[in-house]
């Protein structure tokens, strides 16, 4: 196991204050934070400096990590706690989810002992809940499903974080929308140091739920958005199609004189959920043939002729 | 089958070890959330977006050590940036259409 030396990690030097170990804490949080930076190795990044920060801000922690890096830090065979060694705190009960996130290094020397930046307390506490997304197809939303999940849970054992794997089938409800999320009681991470992982006290899995883009239809709450591409004679003269809607095809009479960005809305052929209905809108597009032969060009010549229209008559103003 | 639920009790929303009363009350009252249920305090559930949110309020607050006030406003911020991310893959999905 690699030794962690928290202090490099922060940018501060061995005998630095709290106060100075605090301030480059929250330049590099501000800086790493998944929230604030995408970048990739960001959040890996973030959780060293938490978990060097746990370490320094805490005075007995401190203690502690430094007679560490007096044993250990400069061996070239990796790093392990001396024989026997004990943490100060290694048999308090640690609940907090913070330490499910830090390293082998630092569970091995303080067992876990993440106070977090939580409260503390007497109260039960229960495991990690976890956040999954889960795609779902436009169809399978109006339906409803059952979805067979696999993933993976963080099991502390008292020395080391290993992970679960786990499957499970849910049944999500019809009618689901795009961003939904739905809890599932129990199937989070166990309590630090559980043996039972259906404990009253697992964490909560909970699912987010994200509609695959349909390749036809595009969606707008519980309206369905449909592009029709016309041909400028269909436009011109009006006519009747057939267009998909997501159970089955209809009839649709384009009126005359249908312009691109026109929208026609076809009422109750959206999506439903429990107190409303959506509506199918349909949005037409003219759609110019890609080839000209002799013939039709002749006969866009011969319509120029006739029609004086000018689209781009308000740019002389 | 596993059993899924819609939203979540302030009892349970508690379990989580950096949530209390105390911080669920300073979340509702600078706004980041509102309880879907519930007259007094014991009685309030949330939905799982607003559950989202006010684990994601804690996590902000510890982690930038950051007071409610700010916390407030990223949150805003971040809901903000999430829904116009969300407008504009959308816009991007029906101008590909109409190109």
């Amino acid at each position: 196991m690699e030794f962690k030396d928290y202090y490099k990690i922060l940018g501060v030097n061995e005998d630095a204050e709290l106060k100075e170990i605090k301030k480059a804490y929250r330049k590099l949080a501000l800086k790493f934070h998944p929230d604030m930076n995408p970048d990739v190795g960001a959040e890996e990044k973030f959780k060293q400096v938490a978990e060097a920060y746990e370490v320094l801000k805490d005075q007995t922690k401190r203690a502690e990590y430094d007679e560490m890096k007096r044993y250990g830090s400069n061996s070239e065979q990796g790093f392990t706690p001396p024989p026997g060694w004990q943490s100060y705190g290694s048999n308090h009960s640690a609940n907090n989810d913070s330490s499910a996130d830090f390293s082998d290094f630092f569970n091995s020397v303080f067992g876990g002992r993440a106070q977090g930046f939580g409260t503390g307390g007497a109260q039960q506490h229960k495991g990690q809940d976890l956040e999954m997304e889960v795609p779902v197809f436009l169809e399978e939303s109006v339906t409803g499903l059952t979805k067979s999940l696999e993933y993976s849970i963080p099991v502390f054992d008292g020395k080391q974080s290993k992970q679960i794997k786990k499957s499970l089938n849910v049944k999500i409800p019809a009618g689901i929308a795009d961003g939904a999320r739905i809890r599932v009681k129990g199937q989070g991470a166990p309590v630090h140091g559980a043996s039972d992982d259906n404990s009253q006290f697992n964490g909560d899995l909970f699912l987010h739920i994200r509609l695959v883009p349909h390749p036809l239809f595009d969606v707008q709450g519980l309206n369905l958005l449909l592009t029709v591409p016309v041909t400028p004679w269909e436009a011109a003269l009006g006519t009747k199609l057939e267009v998909p809607t997501l159970n089955g095809k209809i009839s649709l009479n384009i009126p005359a004189n249908c312009n691109t960005g026109k929208k026609l809305r076809i009422k109750g052929k959206g999506l439903k959920n429990k107190t409303a209905q959506g509506d199918l809108l349909v949005l037409i597009k003219i759609d110019i043939p890609p080839t000209t032969n002799n013939e039709t060009k002749k006969l866009w010549e011969q319509f120029a002729e006739i029609e004086q229209y000018n689209p781009r008559q308000d740019w002389s103003n | 089958m596993t059993q899924i639920t819609l939203h979540i009790h302030l009892d349970e929303l508690c379990l989580n070890p950096d949530i209390n009363q105390e911080t669920i009350l300073e979340v509702v009252e600078y706004g980041i959330v509102s309880p879907i249920n519930g007259d007094t305090i014991s009685e309030w559930a949330f939905d799982l977006e607003s559950a989202y949110w006010i684990k994601k309020a804690v996590k902000l607050s510890r982690e930038l050590q950051i007071d409610w006030v700010a916390t407030a406003m990223v949150i805003e911020l971040l809901k903000s940036k999430q829904q116009l991310e969300k407008e504009n893959t959308q816009l991007k999905s029906r101008l590909n259409r109409l190109l």
